[in-house]
């Protein structure tokens, strides 16, 4: 059909037009330059089936899915993008993005990063938020300038937990690699097990050499031998050895964790709550590239502050930042559930999808799992046993 | 205001010849099923007659004014279907933008507006020529549409963008944007034209506008249904009675569909449904309610002079919106 539209210029003209009166308001966005995380050979052997990429791209998603919005309340909203190569470059562009006045900056860091960025400026009148790193620690840091998109590894622990629950796989055989990162993961598994009662038959850890003398440690079948168990959880952010381990197990069992069924703020197959338009409005902006869990939270952590500065109205720091951490901040992420930050930790309440390579199986917090003041917190560390360290 | 569309239904009658002049009063229910691609039609005992394939994921639905065609809004296939209340057959189909998902016609009915959430347009097609006349830019997700009964404005709810956009329909543009709660999804107006009602998914509430002024009125409305928090509640669909006296509201995850009163806003009953009840339509002797329960694949009816849920019957999957030929 021929398509003709000869009047849409002129709504598009009264939107886009810039009005005298516009406020220009700079968000800040800090990456490390050449991140490891997002090289598309790290990328390949990821959990994720989706290839690496830069989660910039969601944040300026964020931002123009909201334009309307900052135009009716005359805000111009725009993203200042900055990389440095190490702590004390980054902790140097913070100070200098806060002096041009940039309120909110989403940190784009691996943990140690944020730890050391965050811990150095707090006597900055700006707002940090991690958009990536999902370490537990940075959470009981209690930085007053932190808050946090991406989920936590407890969050994501405590949604796989719940769903082995309710499946009634209760005896879990762990698996752990030798990084610091897989450790981590491990914790949070395990406080999470503890939380709903769930049996670790055994622990173990194992290596990728396929040395003999060591055979219990990097043979399939011996690592998974020897103990009975109705499902493996696997701590692998390498990856390397995570992929080739279901199907191949001494038992058959399924396998859960960095590989098999993984958790995460976000999944491409998640076709509910109006996630396909998020999706593909991801893929025509990236030219094909599928939304990752990482890309979901700067996309929600861009949305959440463009939102806090057009219902304030204001630009003033303290007033906005009052407005993103209180419940009034409602937010929609496309999971069928309004989204705020919780008060003790900073971390934003999510549901975590549990998704295999290509469908999502189930969305936590499960029905039954009950909390006496919001249901997403049976995901993560809850107020009462929240500490900080 | 009744007038038919005279050029689409002579090209209808040459296609088919058996086109009957009037179908209207069948005590047909008519179900769209986003998933399983098909409207399925109820006879007034509730018992399933016929289900009739369409493009896939079917979901807005609307009668011409004379109730002898039914309009389907099909997401994946960028159309709306056609369907012969007569015959139960699709009959034609009108291309549209990408993903049109709700739709409102023109009192004169030669216009059609649809809401296309993947390209954030609200597109007017003209009725006669099928052409796409009007292409207003939306906020990102454009969903409920409403024209008001002077056919001069159209109001627009973006998902994204938490807003309503006012369109003069004359001009094509935008003429205010309205800062409502999160995640807007429909548009209820009151008879007496003074009230537009929009349900926010996501911030659990519903915004009143002043249509006068275009401005917020009042409070907004919450609801707190027996078993449930407030953000719980997922207010999606609405349906108002022909005196503007009582408003429902589907409530979405908290599984219960409200009835308000509209005078005081205070809700007489919250009644409970199947699961995630979107779409709610009332008989036009408005003794029954029907609610498609998107995630239970039923649809449920409410008694309206007992305020209470007579009977749940499946239909298919993801029920999206229930009509009535009566």
């Amino acid at each position: 059909m021929i398509k003709v539209a000869p009047l849409a210029v002129l709504a598009l003209g009264l939107l886009s037009a810039p009005a005298l009166a516009q406020t220009p308001i700079t968000i800040g966005y800090l990456g490390l330059a050449e991140d490891p995380r997002y090289d598309p050979l790290v990328a390949y052997t990821r959990i994720e089936i989706a290839p690496g990429g830069n989660p910039i791209d969601g944040a300026e998603m964020g931002v123009e899915d909201l334009a309307f919005v900052s135009d009716a309340v005359e805000q111009a909203v725009s993203i200042d993008h900055q990389e440095a190569a190490d702590a004390a470059g980054l902790i140097a562009k913070v100070g200098e993005m806060a002096g041009a006045g940039e309120g909110f900056i989403m940190l784009d860091l691996p943990a140690p990063l944020v730890d050391q960025v965050a811990a150095a400026t707090q006597d900055l009148p700006v707002t940090l938020v991690n958009t990536t790193a999902p370490a537990d620690y940075l959470r009981n840091r209690c930085y007053p300038n932190l808050l946090h998109t991406a989920a936590s590894d407890r969050q994501t622990s405590d949604a796989m937990v719940q769903w082995l629950r309710l499946r009634d796989w209760t005896r879990i055989l762990m698996l752990v690699g030798p990084l610091d990162r897989d450790k981590e993961l491990a914790a949070a598994f395990r406080a999470s097990a503890e939380r709903q009662r769930l049996e670790i038959v055994d622990e173990r850890e194992f290596t990728l050499a396929t040395d003999p003398a060591n055979r219990e440690a990097n043979n399939n079948q011996l690592i998974t031998g020897g103990a009975d168990y109705d499902l493996i959880y696997v701590a692998d952010t390498d990856g390397e050895f995570a992929r080739y381990l279901p199907y191949d197990t001494q038992l058959p069992r399924p396998v859960i964790g960095t590989t098999g069924l993984t958790a995460s703020e976000w999944q491409w197959a998640w076709d509910r709550d109006g996630s396909t338009q998020v999706t593909i409005r991801f893929e025509e902006k990236t030219g094909g590239r599928r939304m990752t869990g990482q890309d979901w939270a700067t996309w929600i952590a861009a949305k959440s502050i463009v939102t806090a500065y057009a219902k304030t109205r204001s630009t003033d720091h303290q007033e906005v930042d009052e407005y993103l951490r209180s419940s009034r901040l409602r937010m929609d992420g496309s999971k069928g559930v309004q989204l705020n930050f919780r008060p003790w930790d900073g971390q934003m309440r999510m549901p975590i999808v549990l998704a295999t390579h290509n469908a999502v199986i189930a969305e936590a917090p499960f029905e039954g799992f009950l909390h006496q003041t919001n249901v997403l917190d049976t995901l993560g560390t809850d107020e009462p046993e929240h500490q900080c360290l | 205001m009744k007038q038919f569309l005279l050029p689409l239904a002579v090209a209808l009658a040459t296609a088919f010849a058996a086109l009957p002049a009037s179908a209207a009063g069948t005590g047909m229910i008519f179900v769209s099923n986003e998933k399983s691609h098909e409207v399925v039609v109820l006879d007034p005992s509730h018992q399933i007659v016929k289900r009739i394939e369409t493009s896939r994921r079917p979901r807005d639905m609307h009668f011409n004014a004379e109730k002898t065609l039914l309009y389907v809004a099909c997401g994946d296939d960028d159309v709306i279907d056609i369907i012969d209340v007569a015959s139960l057959e699709v009959v034609d189909s009108i291309p549209t933008g990408p993903s049109p998902e709700v739709f409102a016609f023109s009192p004169d009915e030669k216009t059609m507006f649809v809401s296309n959430e993947e390209d954030s347009r609200l597109e007017a097609i003209d009725m006669e020529s099928r052409l796409s006349v009007q292409d207003v830019p939306t906020g990102a997700e454009p969903e409920g549409v409403l024209i008001t009964p002077d056919g001069k404005t159209a109001y627009v709810t973006s998902e994204v963008a938490d807003m309503v956009h006012v369109v003069d329909v004359a001009t094509g543009a935008v003429t205010k944007n309205i800062l409502v709660g999160t995640r807007p999804r429909r548009f209820i107006l009151t008879p007496d034209g003074s009230e537009l009602w929009v349900s926010c998914e996501l911030s659990s509430e519903i915004y009143v506008i002043d249509t006068a002024t275009n401005e917020i009125k009042g409070d907004s409305l919450i609801f707190v249904p027996p078993g449930f928090r407030e953000e719980d509640v997922t207010p999606v669909g609405m349906a108002i009675t022909k005196d503007g006296s009582k408003v429902l509201v589907s409530l979405g995850r908290a599984n219960h569909v409200a009835v308000v009163d509209t005078a005081n806003k205070e809700v007489i009953q919250y009644v409970l449904v199947g699961k995630r009840p979107w779409s709610v339509d009332l008989s036009s002797d408005e003794t029954m309610a029907y609610v498609a329960n998107g995630l239970s694949d039923d649809i449920t009816i409410i008694d309206m002079n007992t305020l209470a849920a007579t009977e749940s019957i499946p239909v298919g999957r993801v029920p999206h919106s229930v009509v009535i030929d009566d």
